[in-house]
């Protein structure tokens, strides 16, 4: 059933998963997407992310903390978490590993649409040379059989960014060291006068 | 100081190499820096200075890891070990190489032989420990923690991290652990810890909720999940006063007020 939807992912939400991607370079990294289904139930709608972890992402007392925070404060503007982004370590590295589907799974429990995406980190090496305008990360959704399936190898788009020139907006960010400002729940717990909303970020 | 050496002019660099200032960090940082051709001139120049150095060679070998060669390296760290049996930077170097190629389980086996040599080496075992939690191998990483404690009883990073390992293992004894190990840390740490506030309250909740209130003397340890939620209301209003209503609404879905 999560195979039908169409995922579609808004500019800023999309530019902060890969900048927090690239402030931690040398570890997995990982994020909750928030946003809302159509009324239909036939799209979704990824309207913002919050960079989690880029340490000892297998733990589970600060996943907890901050998916109930999350949850807390975006159940007031009527979103939830939609979803969960997961970059791994190594630049070679395809593999779903288990943390990733576990936590998908966790979501999936709440909202059975979610979205796994997991950065393309070939994709993104090669964005300055083209004109890619789709995103640089794969999308993972659990089908009938509940186990995770990525979407779109046929070829059809599943997954889209709402504004078309994302990646140019992201590649200008990446030469302006944007990445450096981007703070996540980790940063937040080890100085809690950290924003992990980033509200400053683009302004 | 990495950045610096990289605008300064080649024979300047040369220069200063020839007359053996900071023979390792040069090399090195071009090579972290992805500057390979500038590695490859200055393991070049100590070459010719250290011929039969030993910490020339392992540049050698760094080179070769760095440029992706990683036969070559192998190649190169065992005839360097046939030398250097007790060498601990080339062990690691091993272990390194096995977790940049993806050879998680042969970087896990690499590093427990390294450490069945040295034991002492507390920044192998936390590696170790890290590498056991991506693989949700929690139960070792648990061992290691205590391996770390024991040795270190008073740095409460391990105790921290040993108390989120238990946590996530779960089950009413380790919670129960987790909850120790998450005071002990506040204790070292002068009561202000973030994380092992948090890690108070949660551990709180997660044995109320597996022993549904049946554990009437229970009465100090919801003390102690309350004074947590106390401090971290104290802390959050002091510094992140815009989050103070989420903090609290989050403690009160744990049934803990702040």
């Amino acid at each position: 059933m999560g195979g039908e939807s169409l995922y579609e992912i808004h500019q800023n939400a999309y530019i902060k998963l890969v900048l927090h991607a690239l402030k931690h370079g040398t570890s997995a990294v990982n994020a909750a997407l928030i946003g809302r289904s159509s009324s239909a139930g036939e799209s979704v709608e990824i309207v913002d992310s919050v960079p989690l972890f880029h340490s000892q992402i297998g733990l589970l007392p600060p996943l907890e903390i901050a998916l109930m925070m999350i949850e807390e404060y975006y159940g007031e503007k009527g979103l939830s978490i939609v979803g969960y982004f997961h970059a791994n370590e190594r630049s070679d590295d395809f593999e779903l590993s288990s943390v990733a589907k576990n936590i998908g799974d966790h979501i999936t429990r709440y909202f059975p649409q979610a979205a796994l995406l997991l950065l393309e980190n070939k994709k993104l090496e090669a964005l300055p040379e083209g004109m890619d305008r789709s995103p640089v990360m794969q999308l993972y959704t659990k089908d009938a059989s509940r186990s995770w399936k990525l979407v779109g190898s046929d070829g059809s788009n599943k997954l889209a960014i709402k504004e078309p020139s994302a990646n140019i907006v992201l590649l200008d960010y990446i030469s302006s060291e944007k990445w450096k400002d981007i703070i996540d729940f980790d940063d937040h717990l080890d100085d809690i006068s950290k924003n992990w909303l980033n509200s400053e970020l683009f302004q | 100081m990495a950045f610096q050496s990289l605008t300064t002019p080649k024979s300047d660099l040369l220069l200063a190499l020839k007359n053996g200032l900071c023979m390792n960090k040069w090399p090195v940082a071009a090579m972290d820096t992805q500057r390979l051709d500038m590695a490859k001139d200055y393991v070049k120049v100590l070459q010719e200075k250290f011929p039969e150095s030993k910490r020339v060679g392992r540049l050698e070998a760094l080179l070769l890891e760095a440029m992706g060669l990683w036969e070559e390296a192998e190649k190169a760290y065992s005839s360097l070990l046939e030398d250097n049996e007790l060498d601990p930077v080339i062990h690691k170097r091993r272990v390194a190489m096995a977790k940049a190629q993806g050879n998680i389980s042969g970087a896990i086996e690499w590093l427990n032989k390294y450490l069945e040599i040295f034991m002492a080496d507390h920044d192998a075992w936390r590696e170790l420990a890290e590498i056991y939690v991506s693989l949700q191998m929690y139960k070792q990483a648990a061992f290691c923690y205590e391996e770390l404690i024991l040795s270190q009883p008073t740095i409460p990073l391990y105790h921290l991290a040993y108390a989120d390992v238990l946590y996530t293992l779960g089950g009413i004894e380790n919670l129960h652990m987790a909850k120790k190990y998450y005071a002990s840390t506040i204790d070292l740490t002068g009561g202000k810890h973030t994380r092992a506030l948090f890690g108070v309250c949660l551990s709180t909740s997660a044995i109320d909720q597996l022993t549904k209130g049946r554990n009437k003397d229970d009465k100090e340890n919801s003390q102690l999940a309350s004074l947590s939620a106390t401090a971290l209301g104290k802390d959050y209003k002091q510094r992140a006063p815009n989050k103070v209503s989420l903090l609290a609404s989050t403690l009160r879905s744990l049934k803990l007020s702040s």
